[in-house]
């Protein structure tokens, strides 16, 4: 039992100093500037969306940009879509969504995103990659004619991975942090 | 008697004895220094020969010396106080050579400075002129406005694949980045996001006057 004891504390040690290595080694201000670079992907997103969902966006300018969109994502991330006569959410792969985003049947499409924020910090995988949730609202308007014919407000959850990468550029390594944005699921849908 | 007489004889006897000691030693010391002062004036006439030797050759910049050099060779034999007409004459030559050297690299450092100065402000609105581009793109009431706008800015770019990195922290020397994009690409941001959030940093051309890599810091 003595035995027992003591090669349980040992592995409780043993975890402990792995998670230790595992933790940041980086300053705050370097954080805090992986923080800003992953919050203002999320919000290029947010104006990739509404440009490509606006009806005054020329098709080819459209497709241009959902290119530019799928840029920010990590492979296979799915897109949560859900409105308020349909409670249950539907998940499209990011391109199947843009594209149906960008043939909505309006004449008038308006996205907003607002108060986008960390839901959970960027915080450092045992694999060096940070992970970390953002949380967003999105106004929808979509009319026809005159009238207004839809609207609702989302809050999304966005996984956000952070991780850092080296390339060669002129001859010169350079370092990097490569933001990808992964499902976004959908939290709550309110009229 | 005859002791005094002896006596007589040895007191004369030491008197020449030292008669001869005293002459020996006055003559002894006079040529001492006569062989001291000769010596002195044949130091004196190697020093200036030397002297001499050093200065024509610095006149006829033998010995590649650099001007720091040649004054500091010039200020040792004016130091030595060797007052010789011909010395005195090689070293206002000298000193001629040396101004008209100094007043030569002062010309060439002034020189250089203008056109460093030239080539910073040309460089600073060309900066300007694309920084400028960027703010017109970022800000255009239309879509075609802001494609005419990126492909004037383009045409300051050796092509449209001109790596962009932008800078999101830096500590020191150390940088770090945001994932590298082409200056298409970054140009096409611009007119998506209508903001411009970077700022020059650093640019790099090529021999025709293109850049060929574009380093930019977030404001």
């Amino acid at each position: 039992m003595k035995n027992q004891s003591i090669i349980y504390l040992f592995l409780l040690l043993f975890s402990m100093s792995i998670s230790g290595l595992a933790q940041d080694n980086i300053s705050p201000q370097r954080k805090m500037a992986i923080d800003s670079l992953a919050l203002e992907k999320v919000r290029d997103l947010s104006k990739y969306i509404s440009i490509i969902g606006s009806k005054e966006t020329a098709w080819s300018e459209a497709n241009r940009v959902i290119e530019r969109t799928l840029e920010l994502f990590s492979e296979g991330a799915q897109m949560g879509v859900s409105t308020i006569n349909q409670p249950k959410v539907k998940y499209y792969d990011i391109r199947t969504y843009l594209e149906r985003l960008m043939a909505l049947n309006y004449d008038k499409v308006k996205i907003e995103w607002f108060n986008i924020e960390y839901m959970s910090d960027l915080e450092r995988m045992p694999d060096g990659r940070y992970v970390g949730v953002i949380t967003i609202y999105q106004r929808f308007e979509g009319s026809s004619g005159d009238k207004m014919k839809y609207m609702d407000t989302t809050k999304k959850d966005i996984t956000v991975y952070v991780e850092r990468k080296q390339t060669q550029i002129g001859g010169r390594l350079i370092g990097f942090w490569d933001v990808l944005l992964g499902d976004v699921r959908v939290i709550e849908t309110k009229p | 008697m005859l002791n005094n007489i002896r006596k007589d004889h040895s007191f004369y006897w030491a008197l020449v004895i030292l008669a001869v000691i005293a002459f020996t030693g006055v003559t002894g010391c006079k040529s001492q220094k006569k062989i001291e002062a000769q010596k002195a004036a044949q130091e004196r006439t190697d020093k200036i020969d030397q002297a001499k030797m050093d200065l024509i050759n610095l006149i006829n910049q033998q010995d590649n010396l650099t001007t720091a050099e040649m004054e500091d060779l010039v200020s040792e034999i004016r130091g030595m106080n060797l007052d010789d007409v011909e010395l005195n004459a090689l070293l206002e030559e000298s000193e001629n050579i040396i101004r008209a050297k100094r007043e030569e690299q002062q010309r060439i450092e002034a020189e250089k400075r203008r056109q460093e100065e030239e080539l910073q402000r040309f460089e600073e609105n060309r900066f300007n002129k694309i920084e400028d581009y960027f703010e017109a793109i970022a800000s255009s009431k239309s879509m075609e406005m802001a494609n005419t706008r990126v492909n004037e800015a383009l045409k300051f770019f050796a092509s449209p694949q001109v790596p962009v990195l932008i800078i999101t922290f830096m500590e020191g020397d150390f940088k770090d980045y945001d994932k590298p994009t082409t200056i298409r690409k970054y140009l096409e941001y611009l007119k998506d996001q209508g903001k411009n959030r970077n700022k020059i940093y650093n640019v790099q051309f090529d021999s025709h006057g293109k850049i060929i890599e574009l380093e930019l810091i977030k404001m």
